[in-house]
């Protein structure tokens, strides 16, 4: 948006004053450079190549995965530039407030002068003005000035123009402009970056994102919403040739106590509310439950499978022809024992090392008393154990697991001003690629015979579509009929 | 399945045919008794009894071949109504490189329509045909219609992918017309008497329909990139979230961003911005392609 403009239309206000080191040349200065076009594509080009990085080399990864992919000394290094995480760097982020500095500086200084071309254009200018234009033409014209004159303005305006005209005894001088809007349109880009910049500030600071593991009917409090959430089901729908559909979640929400929406989340669907947005984010199986177990039932002096019974979760199971009463008390994905606590516990989400905790009764027989015990048994090592006392093994056979949902929950009140943002770039963009900003000047000069139509104009960018239109304006006035 | 396939063949043969008719337009082109004198259009120099004909037919065959490839689309489109209830055409790699061509094909016609410039269509068909092509290598299992993903399973799909395409193909114009300005900067450097260049229009013309693409691309790319954040604020919690085919984008919006403020200042005019739109093109072609297979993410579908 520099200056193709000329100086004699818009003549400065005040005449250039003596160059010093005063506060007003220094201030001029600053805005001169935080204003200019080079600093721009600087940024512009900094930006490109720096975000590079973060594409080439893994983010937000652990030391040792670095360490391992590029050595500790290379390690070190990119921990000093910051290029594990490149674009929440100091620097990669003063980059972009540079951005908005250079494009808020751009707006104020050459917003203004728009806006008073917008509102006040002003006629005068000389004729050496006209001619020295990069499209100009001197037209003679058979007619009198007058009407030479007007038939120029009605022309203009036919093609949506805005034209001021001025009528002197020896010349008519006319001006034309349009498509300032492109300008304008310029200049709303200019802002936009600003109020996106805003918009993800405020989201950073104002809002969260975390992540929940849920599992079918439990009911999770929300802190950060003081209200609660239920799972009510999660499954997944398949396609016909058994590729994913989709994965679903129904979620409803609980108000101080009372059920207030039921959704049902999907992975392009989240739920909102209050604010706080509940995305289908993943999902897995449960490491400290399952929903059914099946055991075998051997017989120790046989080894022959005296029965096979599948085992709902923590619920008793009679089998009286044996004379057992089964029940399934705990399972866990990647069996651990906490030597200090006594405790078992999984020490990954990953189904590792599988295993159940039975309740076994066995009722007194002629051979033994009864056994009661609690086994933990192991789905990859069958015989590790056995229970004293029983006549029976144990072998877990196979189980289905719980399934969780993962959902992210997510709030950011700075999304809809990134929105307002988005929307005034994109607007801005539009405009000022497809609409160009025309000024022409015409000065009609009476002659020995008819007059003398000198026709000169410019624009900022599109110069051949402007080269046509001269041309056939030119033409237009050639044949003017007065 | 067949059936589409068969159409997207049908096209890549019809743009080669168009291609070398293009071409063979350039190179029977002779120049006349004198080119059109500076500053009038309609000076269409005269040449040796085969240009205009083989111009014309270069015509035809890319705007059957556009018909062709919109065929395909809609063929494509159908067959996935079929499997997965969506219908957007361009839901894959291949399918997206089809959607381009088309694109810029339609581009080089309007552009023909306009302006009346044939020469062109040597370079700007000839990228279309590329991506025709290099759509047509690719593996089997990446031009059929499977069914979405649950990420790509939406409404957006039609919009935040189409646009996005659409300003990569204005971007492939731009790289074309490029290619072409600097072609003929060097033959007229050398002062070469090569009669290839009579149908080409003069340096400005090119020049200024290289700026033309870009405008109507960047636009285009800022809307897509837009449309994309609001899909991620829908489908992965988080409007923008730097993974690199989002970044990508935006690196080639900037690229082309530096390179219409540069157009604002004199000397970047020509030569330069010619030299810039291939380089920025070959970006998009990173952006398009290179993010695809070299670096994993969260776009990594096909």
């Amino acid at each position: 948006m520099n200056g193709e403009r000329p100086t004699v239309a818009d003549p400065g206000p005040t005449p250039k004053s003596t160059p010093g080191l005063g506060w007003n040349e220094l201030s001029a200065e600053v805005v001169e450079l935080f204003a200019s076009i080079k600093l721009a594509m600087f940024l512009f080009i900094v930006l490109a190549m720096t975000a590079t990085i973060g594409t080439v080399i893994q983010q937000g990864e652990r030391p040792e995965t670095y360490i391992k992919e590029y050595g500790e000394e290379a390690y070190r290094w990119f921990l000093r530039l910051g290029v594990t995480d490149v674009y929440h760097t100091w620097w990669f982020t003063s980059l972009l407030g540079l951005l908005c500095v250079n494009s808020l500086t751009c707006f104020y200084k050459r917003f203004p002068a728009i806006w008073r071309s917008m509102h006040q254009d002003k006629v005068n200018v000389a004729l050496p003005f006209i001619k020295g234009m990069k499209q100009t033409v001197a037209i003679p014209v058979a007619g009198p000035k007058d009407r030479v004159a007007e038939g120029i303005v009605q022309l203009l305006a036919e093609k949506g123009y805005r034209v001021l005209a001025k009528n002197e005894a020896t010349e008519a001088t006319i001006y034309a402009t349009k498509g300032i809007m492109g300008r304008v349109g310029a200049h709303m880009a200019h802002l936009s970056a600003t109020v996106i910049v805003l918009g993800g500030l405020i989201g950073s600071y104002y809002g969260f994102q975390e992540f929940g593991v849920c599992l079918e009917g439990q009911t999770y409090h929300i802190p950060k919403g003081q209200f609660d959430l239920r799972v009510d089901k999660f499954w997944i729908d398949y396609h016909e040739n058994g590729s994913v559909k989709s994965y679903n979640s129904t979620l409803t929400v609980i108000d101080h106590g009372s059920p207030v929406t039921t959704k049902t989340i999907t992975v392009n669907d989240p739920l909102v509310y209050k604010g706080i947005w509940f995305y289908q984010s993943s999902y897995g199986d449960a490491w400290d439950r399952v929903d059914l177990a099946r055991v075998n039932i051997k017989e120790k002096g046989t080894d022959k499978v005296v029965g096979t019974i599948d085992l709902p979760w923590q619920k008793e199971v009679s089998l009286d022809n044996l004379g057992l009463k089964l029940s399934l008390t705990d399972f866990v994905a990647d069996f651990g024992f906490d030597s200090t606590a006594k405790k078992v516990y999984s020490k990954t989400v990953e189904h590792a090392n599988p295993a159940v905790k039975l309740a076994i009764t066995e009722q007194p027989s002629a051979k033994a008393a009864s056994v009661q015990t609690t086994p933990w048994i192991f789905y990859q090592y069958p015989d590790l154990f056995e229970i004293q006392g029983s006549k029976y093994r144990f072998e877990l056979v196979g189980y289905q697991a719980k399934k969780f949902t993962g959902l992210q929950i997510t709030k950011d009140p700075g999304v809809n001003i990134v929105w307002i943002g988005s929307t005034m770039i994109v607007v801005g963009i539009t405009l000022s690629s497809f609409i160009y900003h025309r000024r022409l000047w015409a000065k009609v000069i009476p002659g020995e015979s008819g007059v003398t139509v000198h026709l000169g104009g410019n624009t900022h960018k599109s110069q051949l579509d402007f080269q046509k239109e001269f041309r056939k304006l030119t033409e237009r006035i050639q044949t003017l009929k007065t | 399945m067949i059936r589409s396939l068969f159409l997207f063949d049908m096209t890549f043969w019809l743009y080669l045919a168009a291609l070398l008719l293009y071409v063979g337009y350039v190179l029977a082109k002779r120049p006349g008794m004198q080119l059109a004198a500076a500053g009038h259009p309609a000076g269409l120099p005269e040449d040796s009894g085969w240009a205009a004909q083989i111009g014309q037919v270069a015509t035809i065959v890319t705007v059957f071949g556009w018909v062709v490839n919109t065929l395909a689309l809609l063929a494509r489109a159908y067959e996935r109504m079929q499997v997965s209830g969506t219908f957007a055409p361009w839901s894959n790699q291949f399918e997206a490189m089809a959607y381009v061509s088309w694109a810029i094909i339609l581009g080089y016609v309007l552009l023909e329509m306009r302006y009346r410039i044939k020469a062109i269509g040597a370079f700007v068909v000839g990228i279309g045909f590329l991506a025709m092509g290099a759509a047509s290598l690719l593996p089997y299992r990446y031009q059929t219609a499977e069914p979405l993903v649950p990420a790509l399973n939406s409404y957006w799909i039609y919009i935040h992918v189409s646009i996005t395409l659409t300003s990569y193909a204005a971007f492939a114009m731009a790289g074309g017309l490029g290619v072409m300005y600097l072609m003929k900067e060097r033959a007229e450097r050398r002062g070469s008497r090569l009669r290839v260049l009579a149908s080409f229009p003069d340096l400005e013309t090119i020049d200024e329909l290289g700026y033309k693409a870009i405008m109507v691309g960047f636009p285009l790319l800022a809307f897509g990139i837009i449309l994309g954040a609001m899909w991620a604020n829908y489908a992965w919690g988080g409007y923008w979230s730097w993974d690199p085919k989002e970044t990508w984008s935006l690196i080639v919006w900037l690229i082309y961003g530096a390179y219409i403020h540069a157009r604002m200042t004199r000397d970047w005019e020509g030569h330069r911005a010619a030299i810039y739109a291939v380089f920025g093109f070959l970006m998009v072609i990173f952006c398009f392609w290179g993010v695809n297979f070299l670096l994993s993410g969260l776009h990594a579908y096909a």
